[in-house]
């Protein structure tokens, strides 16, 4: 397959995501990396944010939530604990636990990351929600 | 001799029941195979999380971890059982809780406290018949055990852990081994012992240098792997013991329905003899009769 490469998207549940690309755009810790043909070997961690994976000029979008990285000889796997398409993103529901996190006043450490951590996951997951349209 | 219409009502409940059993199998079997599809589905996400931590490994990065270090006395340790919300699946419950309440008594002599955790009705049932006290419990999984709710339970754990509050977790559960295979064990989950599946790791590859490039840094990856690494295990125990169920009661109810079908044999021969020598008896009463007035 030349020009191409193997993506694959895998949670504990299931493979979401199984087939060739052209190019794959994943969210690392500290913003996102694009990933072509003929990429070096890497292993990145993984944020909260948007996988791009283009094929035939056509794009898929997936919302992942932390994980894994891993290219290898044009193999790219990206392991997540959560993953969805982009589209079934109900920002309702989204917006609805953004709010409840927000009104929550943290009394110990453990609650305060708590509240961040759903606060940038809600907020991430509306951001590639609103792309949506 | 037995009253013919009483044994055509026993057997006609007995029908009853077998169907019923039958259904049950069924349905087990079809249980079956979804829970078998996701828990093979979790080895893809496994194996990946496995190629990573041999790949770190051989970047020469010194494995460290608080999850990974043995403490040196254990003060509290936890048990976690999981166990069925349903019953009628034969010696699984029973199998787990048996080898749970060995557990419980030697955990109680080598550490200072025990909290025991139970996941399904059946465990609870069965400790509290024992006189057992459970300190927490779960009753949401059912057979299909998600990852989010079990990552949940993961989480807890591993505050927990990092916190010092528990020194040792340790998880019984029904392993699949294969189709026709299944036993109750112990593991042990915390501290771990080694992050990722030694059996699956691929030794037989020549050791090269990794060309890997970290993004952030190689630390940075295992501070998440390792969590990770340990929520997959735990996750792993609850698709085995979802599995092992259906197994389970798939046999149980196989085994019923054969029983059943034993049990209608039998009782039709009974009500036939009983009909016939019913029929017998009026015929000789009849023939009494008539000889009486020719007589």
């Amino acid at each position: 397959m030349a020009g191409k490469i193997h993506c694959v998207l895998v949670t504990p549940e299931k493979t979401t995501f199984d087939a060739a690309a052209d190019f794959v755009v994943v969210p690392m810790i500290d913003g996102e990396a694009g990933i072509g043909v003929d990429h070096a070997p890497m292993i990145g961690r993984l944020g909260c944010g948007e996988v791009r994976i283009k094929v035939d000029g056509k794009g898929e979008r997936f919302f992942v939530d932390g994980g894994f990285v891993q290219v290898d000889q044009n193999e790219v796997s990206v392991i997540t604990g959560n993953a969805m398409l982009a589209s079934d993103i109900s920002v309702a529901d989204v917006e609805a636990s953004l709010h409840a996190a927000e009104s929550v006043k943290p009394e110990t450490t453990e609650e305060k990351l708590a509240k961040v951590r759903t606060i940038t996951q809600s907020k991430a997951m509306l951001k590639v929600a609103s792309k949506n349209k | 001799m037995a009253n013919a219409r009483a044994l055509d009502n026993r057997r006609k409940s007995v029908k009853n029941i077998k169907k019923i059993t039958r259904t049950m199998e069924l349905i087990a079997t079809a249980r079956f195979k979804q829970a078998m599809d996701r828990a093979t589905a979790a080895t893809g996400y496994t194996q990946r999380i496995t190629q990573i931590v041999n790949d770190l490994a051989k970047s020469g990065l010194e494995v460290s971890h608080p999850l990974l270090e043995k403490r040196e006395e254990t003060k509290a340790a936890t048990l976690l059982v999981l166990t069925s919300n349903r019953g009628l699946c034969g010696g699984y419950n029973g199998n787990v809780l048996r080898s749970a309440v060995d557990r419980k008594t030697e955990l109680e002599k080598s550490s200072g406290s025990l909290d025991l955790q139970v996941s399904g009705k059946r465990g609870l049932a069965g400790l509290k018949f024992r006189g057992i006290e459970v300190s927490n419990s779960y009753t949401h999984f059912e057979d299909k055990p998600s990852f989010a709710e079990v990552s949940e339970v993961a989480n807890g754990f591993l505050d927990a852990y990092i916190a010092g509050t528990i020194d040792r977790l340790d998880v019984v559960y029904t392993q699949f081994v294969s189709v026709s295979k299944q036993r109750s064990v112990v593991e042990t989950l915390l501290p771990l012992d080694s992050i990722g599946d030694v059996s699956e790791s691929d030794d037989s590859k020549p050791t090269q240098e990794s060309v890997y490039e970290f993004v952030p840094s190689p630390k940075s990856i295992l501070e998440e792997v390792v969590p990770t690494s340990f929520k997959v295990k735990l996750f792993k125990c609850f698709l085995d013991a979802a599995v092992s169920e259906q197994i389970a009661r798939m046999i149980a109810m196989k085994s019923a329905t054969e029983n059943a079908s034993e049990m209608i044999k039998q009782l039709s021969m009974e009500y036939n003899r009983a009909r016939q020598s019913q029929i017998t008896g009026e015929i000789m009463e009849i023939i009494g009769g008539v000889e009486a007035l020719e007589g």
